[in-house]
This record gives structure tokens, sequence and C-alpha cells, in this order.
């Protein structure tokens, strides 16, 4: 298919890792305490994503979800904006601010989150979560999606539980966990979002050409590694609440 | 008495009698110079003559209903504001107000409460150019709910408005005949192209839905035996 | 002013009502589509109106030679205008705030048709080059949206593929640098490749036990139905649309937020979702070749002409 050999004969992807490895998580919460209610900082191998979450508050003037009357009476008005400068890819490319690909990905990414946030308890109320990517090796949705669940968390808004998502590919048959971009250049694959310990999907993404026969095979090991996403996400939430706990005392 | 003819706007409506008592109803005027009389839409002419006074209007099928004083609709409730509660009686239309005290006994402390997405059968009590449309839920003769107020259960469609208007004021329309001899239901006709229906059985109320809304395209002579067949291809 | 639609509560919770005992307003069983009827202009290529129950859009395909971008040489162009007028319905305003619901749904649509069709490679963009680098042919497909009961991501996924397949383009031929167009009458006009047919298939969810359930409950008996009317869609608590075609490859694939589902429950849908591509496109393909049939070749149209006089 190309140059490169994305997954040797003896097993090892193009990176070094098995098919079932995700890359190195790692997670912050709070980065951000001055000048947001919530804040977070995911890191999945090289992508890494900031999300700021403003909210809920009563509603923004500048906002675009729009004025008071607006306002929803059964849950909060949540709008998402991801901004992508051109220096996070490999190549610098500048994007529109109204880039259809990413308001597709807000759009799915609000509607996905509308379902998990508690919503009886935020009526008549603005959530503004702004997104900004410091450098992109894949994985965008899934790294976005991680990121705005961390925020919210931190921002203290009641969610029905984690959403965690990652990126599978297919190479001939075998799936591959977490992608980088040059397997996603050169491969298809779909972004899925699991609610919690559960096998529920929230979101499923699939953009490419894909054998139905494998679908399968890639849902069942991505939910594995959405768990594994959870529980690290989990590990570094607690840490966090000990820490605070601890100072409180 | 009853004659219908077709009219087109430029038509002249021949009175063929004239009566000093004269009543003109909707979409027509009247010219004082020549002492005419001016169709204002297209639609069928309605001549009814009721002792000395003749009565003309002309009944055409528009699609968006406008409110009229004395009207009985059907509104869902979508909102309050202040003392009352928005209701609208067309999709995509300005809503309109139903006082929370234009209930049959109600007083500040006891009134109905109503929800949004609530349907209500009412009045429309004021409907001037320059105010905002108001309803209200009590029947001004005998000052009792008259069966106006919140309608529960069962499930609302669309009809034409002038197929709603038909079946509200001729009491023995065909269709609704037909239907109270295949089953038992409790039916409300608004005039803004409402109808609200309950029966005990779920697959009874699609059924009498179906064979109402499907009446307003079939003829008279071919009512009774199409809801024989939709009711028998529903399995009742 | 009311921006929506009013679905009474009344409305909502018979239809929900109806479908937990399988039964839907219009008599359909959950799993079951809408008649669809597909007109192919006569007297054109490239023109179809294609309509489910009440929803009905139109899709023309038109072309013509540009210059072909200068990173993709070998490539023609290709694009999808689906531009969704108040034209057929008061719920799609023109020119939106980009955040209001509508617009949302109409980016989805857009997007999810580029994807399924364009993106999935359809239609085969390297056979519309002319000169490489000089002239290619220029496809452009027209949606317009005409009546809203529903379902428009399904419906407008028929529409544009069969318009594609349908259209013929003027054939050419090359005399050194100048290409020399032929006329329709002059001599037969060439298909556009298709390399596969790809269609839709929306399904809707719906808890009956109510939103939170679904959060917290174990149980995975989420009501599913295909091809929901308006007031369906209006109530309905997720969406998913699959994109499919006959060779079982998933095109593309989204689900956005809603209820949460089971992985299991997916895969029934892909599989449900497999049987009704292949009956959609059985059905496509045999009305087309009942068309291709029915037309008359430039020649026999002439001597059509000269026996009429």
């Amino acid at each position: 298919m190309s140059r490169l050999e994305l997954y040797s004969p003896e097993g090892i992807r193009i990176d070094g890792r098995r098919f079932n490895e995700l890359r190195q998580f790692t997670s912050q919460l709070n980065t951000h305490p001055n000048v947001s209610d919530g804040s977070s900082y995911v890191q999945q191998g090289n992508s890494k994503v900031i999300c700021l979450v403003q909210g809920p508050m009563e509603s923004l003037s500048n906002t675009n979800a729009g004025g008071a009357s607006k306002l929803d009476h059964n849950g909060p008005i949540l709008s998402i904006n991801i901004n992508y400068p051109p220096f996070a890819n490999n190549v610098r490319k500048k994007r529109m601010r109204n880039d259809r690909r990413l308001q597709e990905l807000c759009v799915v990414l609000k509607r996905c989150f509308l379902k998990t946030i508690v919503s009886k308890n935020y009526a008549r109320t603005v959530i503004e979560v702004n997104i900004t990517v410091l450098s992109m090796d894949g994985g965008l949705l899934a790294c976005c999606c991680n990121a705005i669940t961390l925020a919210l968390i931190d921002a203290g808004i009641a969610l029905y539980d984690y959403v965690s998502a990652i990126s599978i590919g297919l190479y001939n048959q075998i799936p591959l966990l977490d992608m980088n971009t040059l397997e996603e250049n050169d491969l298809s694959f779909i972004t899925i979002g699991v609610v919690g310990d559960s096998d529920k999907l929230n979101l499923v993404l699939c953009e490419d050409k894909l054998p139905l026969d494998n679908l399968e095979a890639l849902i069942s090991l991505g939910i594995e590694g959405c768990h594994r996403i959870k529980q690290l996400m989990d590990e570094q939430v607690r840490l966090v609440g000990t820490d605070l706990l601890s100072k409180k005392q | 008495m009853t004659e219908q003819t077709l009219i087109i706007p430029g038509d002249d409506i021949n009175i063929s009698e004239p009566t000093s008592h004269m009543t003109l109803g909707p979409n027509i005027l009247h010219n004082i110079e020549n002492n005419n009389l001016i169709p204002t839409t297209s639609g069928f002419l309605n001549v009814q003559t009721k002792k000395n006074n003749t009565i003309y209007y002309i009944e055409s099928n528009t699609k968006r209903y406008i409110p009229n004083v004395n009207d009985f609709v059907i509104g869902t409730v979508v909102g309050t504001i202040s003392e009352n509660y928005r209701v609208s009686l067309n999709d995509f239309s300005t809503t309109v107000l139903l006082n929370q005290l234009a209930f049959p006994n109600a007083t500040k402390k006891n009134r109905p409460f109503l929800k949004t997405g609530d349907l209500i059968y009412a009045r429309v009590l004021r409907s001037d150019p320059d105010l905002e449309v108001e309803l209200d839920c009590i029947d001004p003769t005998t000052g009792k709910e008259g069966g106006f107020g919140l309608l529960n259960g069962g499930l609302n469609f669309n009809v034409k408005l002038a197929f709603a208007r038909y079946l509200l004021f001729n009491s023995n329309a065909e269709i609704l005949n037909k239907l109270v001899s295949k089953c038992q239901f409790e039916i409300a006709i608004g005039v803004n192209g409402k109808i609200w229906l309950k029966t005990d059985d779920l697959k009874t109320t699609i059924a009498c839905m179906t064979s109402i809304q499907q009446s307003q395209n079939w003829s008279k002579s071919e009512i009774s035996n199409k809801v024989d067949a939709i009711f028998k291809s529903s399995g009742l | 002013m009311a921006r929506d639609f009013d679905i009474s509560t009344n409305q909502s919770t018979f239809v929900l009502e109806a479908l937990k005992q399988n039964i839907r307003l219009d008599g359909r069983k959950l799993l079951q589509m809408r008649d669809l009827d597909i007109h192919i202009s006569p007297d054109e290529y490239g023109y179809v109106e294609v309509s489910l129950g009440k929803t009905k859009v139109a899709c023309r395909v038109s072309s013509e030679i540009t210059k072909p971008y200068e990173d993709r040489p070998f490539e023609g162009l290709f694009q999808i205008k689906s531009e969704i007028s108040p034209i057929c319905s008061p719920f799609f305003e023109s020119g939106l705030t980009s955040n209001s619901k509508q617009s949302n749904d109409e980016l989805l649509i857009s997007r999810l048709i580029e994807k399924a069709i364009r993106r999935s490679g359809a239609l085969d963009v390297e056979s519309l080059c002319i000169i490489a680098g000089e002239k290619c042919w220029s496809v452009r497909a027209d949606l317009q949206f005409l009546d809203y009961d529903g379902n428009f991501t399904d419906i407008s996924c028929i529409a544009v593929i069969v318009a594609l397949m349908h259209y013929r383009k003027p054939d050419l031929e090359i005399d050194g640098d100048d290409i020399v167009l032929f006329n329709v009458d002059q001599r037969e006009p060439t298909p556009l490749s298709i390399l596969h047919i790809p269609i839709c298939i929306t399904f809707q969810f719906y808890n009956p036990n109510g939103d939170v359930e679904n959060v917290k409950g174990d149980s995975n008996d989420e009501l599913i139905l295909i091809d929901s009317t308006l007031l369906e869609e209006k109530i309905s608590l997720g969406s998913m649309t699959l994109t499919l075609n006959k060779n079982k490859e998933l095109c593309q694939m989204i689900k956005s937020g809603g209820l949460n589902i089971d992985a299991s429950v997916i895969m029934n849908c892909c599989i449900l979702a497999n049987k009704l591509v292949d009956e959609l496109t059985d059905k496509i393909q045999t009305l087309l070749k009942i068309d291709a049939l029915s037309r008359k070749s430039g020649m026999e149209r002439e001597l059509q002409v000269v026996n009429d006089r």
C-alpha cells in the first residue's frame, strides 16, 4: 500500500506498539484555574489538546449561543468550539473558521455531551466549551471528547458517567487501537465513545470505507481501549480530588 | 336552505331577491357605490335564508388559521408569560394568550396548572388587529366549563381548515356518523384545523384518525365502505 | 414567533405508547420503510425526483469542462450542493446563525451526503480527466429539498446516487489540443463511471422508560425504527445513520450523541441495514434498466422525426 510498513509481520506497528496498545495517555485537570470554571489538558501520544469550560452561567452576550431569549427550559445550551491553529499539524495549514469538518465535529460532540450532562440540573443556562489543539497526531475527535469529559468534571458539572473515546483503524483485517497520523492517512478508521464501564456507545463516527464484517472486531477492541482510558482518567480525577481534599483540612 | 356555486374574485355575486335584511359573512365585501357584492377569495358561495334574513358568505379552503372571535380552537401550550399561558394554534405562527384565570371558577389561589406541551380546547375571546389574540376556556352562555379546558390523553392531528369547519358545524357529518357506528370515541374539533380524538384503544384511535384524515378526499358515497376497509385492515 | 413544530405531550406520549406495541401512526411496522417512489425525468439525463411518503427531494446533475486542481492533475471535479431552503418547511430558514438547531441539522445532512457519496468514492473522479492538468469534467449535483416529512438523509442520498447513475455526459473527441464535443443527437452520450452505490439508512432510537433509564439502567430494550416521519423524528431521543453498499462495505457511519446504545444493538442494526440496502439497490438498478430501455438512441430519435413527418 505504501512505502511505510504500518504493521510488520511480527505484529509491531510503525511506532513500536502492538495492535491493542494505547499511546501514552496523560492528563491534567484544572490547568487554567483563573480564566475558566473548568479546564483540562489531554495528551495522547503526540496529540495534545487543551479544553476550557465556562459555565454553567446565565448567558453570555458575546457567545454565538444566542441571547437570553434562546435559553432552553429543559436543559443547558452547550456551545462547543474547536480551535485548530495552523501550527498544530506537521504541515502548516491554515484552517478557515468555518471549516465544515470541524463544525461537524463540534455538533457531534455537542449532541454527545448534551445527553451525558444531567441536563435537568442546568435548565436555562449556557455552558461554553473551548478546545484548543496544540498538536495533532491522530485521534482529533477522541482527544477532544476525553478532554471535554475531564474539563466538565473539573468545572463541577454533573455528568451521568465518563465518556471516553478512542479511534480504531483497520489494517488487513487487523484492528489497530489509537491511531497516529501516519496510520490515519493510509487506513480507514472509526472513532467511538463509550459511556463509563458499560458497553454502551454514545458516539460513533466513521468517515471511510470499511468492510462491514470487520466492524464488530473494531468496536469490541475500541470498547476495551475506552475502558482503559476511562480508568486512566478516573485515576487522574481521584488524584486531583484527594489532593484538593488534603489541602482543605 | 343552502345552495353552492363556485366563485372566483372578479365574479359578480347575483342577489336573486334583494331583501332589506342581509348579512355578509367572511370573504365578501359590499360595494356601496353600485350596491354590488365583491368576492375577495375564490371558493363556494353559500346563501342561507332564515326567516326574513339572507346570509351570504364564501367558503374557501385556506391552510393557515387566522383567529376570529368565538371560534373554537385547539391549541398547544408552549410557555407562560406572567399571568398568561402562551398557546400555539398553528405551527410557525405567532402564539396567542390564554389568561390563567380564564377558566370557570378560577381564582388566584385555585386555578388549573398547565404544562408546556399540554393540549387545550378553547374559544377565541378577543382578536383585535392591534392587540394580542386572547383565548378563554369558559362557555360564555353558561359560565361553566362547557367542554373547554385541558384535553387529556388521546391524539391530536391536523386536517384542512374547511374540513374542520364542516365537521364542527354539521352535526350529521357522514364520516362522524359512520365512526359512531364503529366505535366509541371522544372528539374535539378546532376550526384551526386541529382535531383531538380519544378512544379506549390505540388501534381504534389510529383507525379513526386515518379515516377522518383520508375522508377529506373521499366522496360521500365512498365513506362507508372505505372506513370499513380501514378498520378491517387494522384488525378491528 | 414560534419557530418550531409544536408537538403536544398528547402526541408524543401516544406515539411512544404505540411504538411500544409495534404500531406506527401510518400503519407501518417499526422496521418498515415508506414506499419509495423514484421519478426519472423522461426527456433529459440526470434529473430525478424521489419521494418517501410525503418527504420529497429533487436532484439534478450537470457538468462542464474546467481546469483541474493543480495538486490533483489526474482528477476531475465533483461537488454536491445541498442547501435546505424554506421551500420544504418553514422549519428551515435561510441565513441562520451558526449555532441554531436547524443549521446544525442542515450541516450534518450535507456533510453526511458528502461523506457517503463523495468521500466514499462512489464517483470515479479519475475518469473525469480529459487532458491531465489541463482539462477535466466538473460534475455537480444540486439537491433541492421539496417537502419535509422526516428522513431527509436517506432520501437525499438515494436521489443523488440515482441522478449520478442516470446522468450522461456528452461524448467528446480529443484532437491534439482541441476538444470536440458532440451533441446528444450526434453521438450517444456516455454515462459516468459509478464504482459503487452507497445507500443511507437512518435509525431512530427511543427508550420506553425515559432518558435517565438509558444511562443508569442495564436493560437494552430501546425501540428502534427506520424511515421516521416528522413527528417521530421530533420526539426521537437519538439517531444513527449507516451508509452501506451492496458489497457489504460501510461507507460512513455517524451516531452523534443521543441515547447510549449497546454495541450488540448497533451490530444488529448493521445486519438489518445490509438487508435493506440490498433491496433498495436492486430496486434502483431495475428502475434504471427499465428507463434505459425506454429511451431511444439518437439515431432512432431522428428516424422517429422523419416518420412523424
